[in-house]
């Protein structure tokens, strides 16, 4: 297999953008990286997308965003992977240069969420889940998270406030980050004080509707010279892994086995070991979905990531920086394009172009996306600096 | 578009959301949805029919505020995390009873009851919700 090197990033700005369509979304975004690459080619697109044919009544939409682009001609498929599709995306393309395939590969990823109504985006988000055995009784997603809430704090005797801290840190980091859907702080009180949507679950424990696009460019080690030299990473290693849909069929609900094991091989795949990441972009759709990301994957021991969180190790200056812009939370979560302004804002932090964010000497980073609780979940390394 | 409510899709699944119907692995005992060809464990193909019991305890318990379209106007409503004696689990909605009523341990029995209705004069979805035992 061939070295993958990522050669540029491009994204809109995280909102309900009432004036555009997904894929003039997802134009902005994949022209914006295919510039920031200066890259003269692309030989493959990969569209990561949830839920077009709901949102924007198409199928097939690959190909119209090859044509938006202007590479009509290209070969262009378009990736449905729910919540995860970025990853997904992400994991195709790699395979496409590291096997030769393609020498550029354009993975784009966009939803359209915000011209939904409200039980709408309920429908849509509750497919993430199993609809044979819980959608079609009206079990959400939202009742899901509250679920397994209850169980976690029960299991490790916790209060409310360690797991609603997620959020509220999510937001001090999002703070002025000019392509974050709420770009401003939001305190542990406002968290525990917004209304119940399914009890412990309160409202500034979830994501909302929106819409975003983001994009990068991936490259094979023949052609990464024709990049701009100190923007390149490397895309060491990328794994993608699934489990029983439903949490509650797995001997144990809080353990995300798809996450413990797609982050273990792509370490395994990077040649690294998990205390050498400087910086974590994971996946908090929900806030106990952090505490479970973490805490499967290893970062913390099970139940103690809520008391490091406390103790300062997840802030920008800790130890084990996490989703420094904002994460799902407050950057905002259009699902399929979610893991990969997760991948690009790793990018910004080892390119050293995450401004008032910049972390001082971050080599390298992951990026943890996952579907409903665990269903598929994906992991991505990236190298930067001497080493990339 | 709207997905809707897919009366075939109901009709198939009725084994399951009126009888909680499902298909026991002879193999490895594991539980797998109605209508499955292989165990989704061991991958055996002996898979036999048994219907889950009719009691199980609550484990846990949300009340839904917002639900999808076709939910929706049953919202609020309750949502539990049932475990039945052979520790096999499942998400249901919960019925005759309110929340400040409900405690983590109680034992619950599955009823009947209207799920779902596609608009005005669609069509209605029945399946099951478990609620208090009474003794």
């Amino acid at each position: 297999m061939r070295t993958v090197y990522l050669a540029g990033v491009g994204y809109t700005k995280v909102s309900e953008h009432w004036d555009r369509s997904l894929t003039e979304l997802a134009a902005e975004a994949a022209l914006a990286a295919v510039r920031d690459a200066g890259v003269e080619r692309v030989d493959a697109i990969y569209f990561a997308n949830a839920a077009a044919e709901i949102t924007s009544h198409q199928m097939g939409i690959s190909a119209i965003v090859s044509e938006e682009l202007g590479l009509s001609g290209v070969p262009s498929v378009r990736v449905e992977c729910g919540e995860a599709s970025g990853m997904a995306a992400l994991f195709q393309a790699h395979a496409a240069v590291s096997s030769g395939l393609a020498e550029v590969a354009l993975v784009v990823g966009a939803e359209k969420l915000s011209d939904l109504m409200p039980e709408e985006f309920n429908t849509v988000f509750s497919m993430t889940l199993p609809y044979e055995t819980m959608g079609f009784a009206g079990v959400t997603p939202t009742a899901i998270a509250a679920l397994l809430y209850r169980v976690y704090m029960e299991r490790y005797e916790v209060p409310q406030e360690f797991v609603a801290q997620f959020p509220a840190l999510m937001h001090r980091n999002a703070k002025g980050v000019p392509h974050a859907q709420f770009p401003f702080e939001v305190k542990l009180e406002d968290v525990l004080s917004s209304p119940p949507v399914a009890p412990p679950l309160r409202r500034l424990e979830c994501t909302a509707p929106c819409d975003g696009a983001a994009a990068v460019v991936l490259v094979s080690e023949e052609s990464v010279g024709g990049a701009r030299s100190g923007t390149v990473t490397k895309l060491a290693g990328v794994s993608l892994r699934t489990d029983y849909a439903s949490p509650f069929d797995r001997e144990d609900p809080l353990h995300l086995s798809s996450v413990a094991l797609s982050v273990e091989e792509a370490l395994l795949r990077s040649g690294i070991d998990r205390d050498e990441l400087d910086v974590l972009e994971l996946h908090d759709s929900f806030s106990i979905m952090a505490p479970l990301v973490l805490e499967s994957a290893g970062f913390s021991p099970k139940g103690r990531s809520g008391l490091e969180l406390k103790e300062g190790r997840f802030e920008l200056g800790g130890e084990l920086p996490i989703n420094t812009f904002g994460g799902l939370k407050a950057r905002g979560h259009p699902f399929g394009a979610s893991a990969l302004y997760q991948v690009a804002e790793l990018h910004l932090q080892l390119t050293g172009r995450a401004g008032k964010n910049q972390l001082d000497r971050a080599k390298s980073g992951m990026a943890v996306s996952t579907t409903g609780f665990g269903a598929l979940s994906g992991a991505a390394v990236l190298i930067g600096g001497d080493s990339a | 578009m709207r997905p809707g409510i897919r009366p075939q899709e109901h009709w198939r699944s009725k084994r399951f959301r009126y009888m909680l119907e499902v298909l026991r692995c002879a193999n490895c005992g594991t539980v797998n949805a109605t209508r499955r060809s292989v165990c989704r464990r061991c991958r055996s193909t002996s898979l036999v029919r048994e219907r889950l019991p009719e009691r199980a305890r609550l484990l846990a318990f949300t009340e839904v505020k917002s639900a999808t379209d076709v939910h929706d106007e049953m919202a609020p409503y309750l949502v539990g995390l049932l475990e039945f004696e052979d520790g096999t689990r499942i998400v249901a909605q919960l019925t005759d009873a309110d929340y400040e009523e409900l405690r983590p341990g109680m034992e619950m029995e599955m009823v009947v009851r209207k799920i779902a209705q596609d608009g005005e004069s669609g069509v209605i979805v029945y399946g099951f919700k478990f609620r208090p035992v009474v003794s």
